[in-house]
């Protein structure tokens, strides 16, 4: 569609409609996958494990696979440190280390450069490297 | 004479009036002559006489032609008759002339969703608070797919608002009822096994969908001055969707979700010095139970999901105020 602003031309599209119809589409998309999931859904359900009991502990006790990573890394950290709980360590580390995400922002205020982008999406490969690796180590063992 | 459109409108009016009166001052005439006389009628054989050999109904006589041929003496019931309808004929047809000339002389028409808007505008004032949004450029770095990342995550949001309230209308937070509840849902409920379905898988394609877009902010640079708020509210979302993940894993209340709860609130209780007091409040006691159930699905289900709508708002105004960053 035409846009009848040439500073707004120059600037980007208008939301409404151009943008907006992007968006309309990726919509129809999302929710022609959850049709094609449901479909799906009641062919094979997502069924159900035994009624829980609190008095009987299955073997092996796993979270969904979000948490495994974080899982699988409490597993390896030895039961002592120092003589203080081991896992507790873990724990604070990960707060700590979500802390330090949560406010990133005020710690990196550098103006941005290509080297910085970078260093950052080398960072994001390793942790999303680490984060499957753990994830899958998880899962098999 | 100048013959317009609005005229000929007019006049095509009161002609097809007319012709109505006529075609029903016929009818009203020949609704007494038989079938076969009618036929006769319309088949062009001379009418006086088909009308002439027609005997009227007895106690029943409305045959002009009766009168004017002279078979019968009474013309005071026919004239009357006639004066009626020729006087309401001729108001029908003044009738007709002021509504084609009210018709052909009123303002155009707006359809009635447009005034239905002016309505509400009139009263609301929403118009330039929506043009100024709508117009609002998009740029044109922004039209990438890796752009979209954000936007799927909220729709997706959307998708687990419907589909978990439809599970919530069958489920029932209870340790004796949730089990089978979820059964009902997957064997009972129509298109409940697809509600189950999609919500299981929204679910998890909402925290890679988080993920991924936090990945492109964070390489991108895009959480840098003035965007820091951006951020935070960001990760306070990514937050608020694993404890959807995690009190959402508790509700089938089968032995995945029972002890994949208490591991995890045990995880939650060795944080030092406050680790005692959040594991008891997740719990409500010191074991999962009954009331965990009752906690997790109100944290599930009103609590995490209105904290998640407040921070989509606070990260969407931040957005739309301070613009998509611009990639270096």
């Amino acid at each position: 569609m035409a846009t009848t602003n040439p500073e707004q031309e120059k600037e980007g599209v208008p939301f409404f409609p151009n943008h907006f119809m992007t968006e309309f589409y990726v919509v129809i998309g999302i929710l022609i996958l959850a049709i094609i999931v449901g479909t799906l859904g009641m062919l094979f359900p997502v069924g159900l494990q035994a009624p829980a009991d609190p008095l009987n502990t299955p073997l092996h006790v796993k979270p969904e696979w979000y948490f495994l990573a974080l899982y699988q890394l409490l597993k390896y950290v030895p039961p002592q440190i120092l003589g203080i709980n081991g896992p507790m360590f873990a724990v604070v580390g990960i707060i700590l280390a979500l802390l330090v995400v949560t406010i990133w922002p005020f710690l990196d205020k550098k103006a941005d450069s290509k080297k910085a982008m970078r260093v950052r999406a080398i960072g994001v490969a390793a942790f999303v490297v680490l984060a499957i690796a753990l994830t899958i180590w998880g899962e098999v063992s | 004479m100048n013959f317009n459109g609005r005229k000929a409108l007019r006049l095509a009016l009161i002609l097809s009036g007319a012709v109505l009166l006529v075609v029903a001052g016929f009818g009203i005439h020949g609704a007494t002559a038989s079938a076969s006389t009618l036929e006769a009628a319309l088949a062009g054989v001379d009418s006086q006489a088909v009308f002439v050999s027609a005997s009227p109904p007895v106690g029943q006589d409305n045959c002009l032609h009766c009168h004017i041929a002279g078979e019968n003496k009474n013309l005071w019931t026919p004239l009357a008759r006639w004066s009626v309808f020729g006087v309401f004929g001729m108001v029908f047809a003044f009738g007709m002339y002021r509504s084609a000339s009210v018709w052909t002389g009123r303002k155009a028409w707006k359809p009635l969703w447009a005034r239905t808007v002016e309505w509400v505008d009139e009263r609301y004032e929403l118009s330039p608070v929506l043009s100024k949004l709508a117009a609002k450029p998009v740029p044109r770095f922004a039209m990438k797919w890796w752009y979209c990342l954000g936007g799927i995550t909220a729709s997706l949001f959307v998708v687990q608002g419907i589909t978990g309230i439809m599970l919530a209308f069958y489920y029932k937070p209870s340790a004796a009822e949730a089990y089978n509840s979820i059964l009902f849902i997957e064997n009972e409920v129509r298109f409940g096994a697809a509600m189950r379905m999609i919500h299981h898988w929204a679910a998890n394609g909402m925290i890679v969908m988080c993920l991924a877009h936090m990945a492109r902010v964070f390489i991108m640079g895009a959480y840098k001055k003035p965007r820091e708020l951006n951020w935070v509210s960001g990760v306070l979302l990514l937050i608020l969707t694993l404890v959807f993940g995690f009190t959402g894993y508790l509700l089938p209340w089968d032995q995945r979700a029972y002890w994949a709860t208490t591991v995890g609130t045990d995880i939650a209780g060795s944080v030092p010095a406050v680790g005692n007091l959040v594991l008891v409040l997740l719990r409500v006691g010191w074991d999962v139970s009954e009331a965990t159930l009752g906690r997790f699905y109100g944290l599930h289900i009103i609590v995490t999901p209105l904290l998640t709508l407040g921070f989509m708002l606070a990260h969407f105004m931040m957005i739309r105020k301070l613009g998509i960053a611009k990639p270096l």
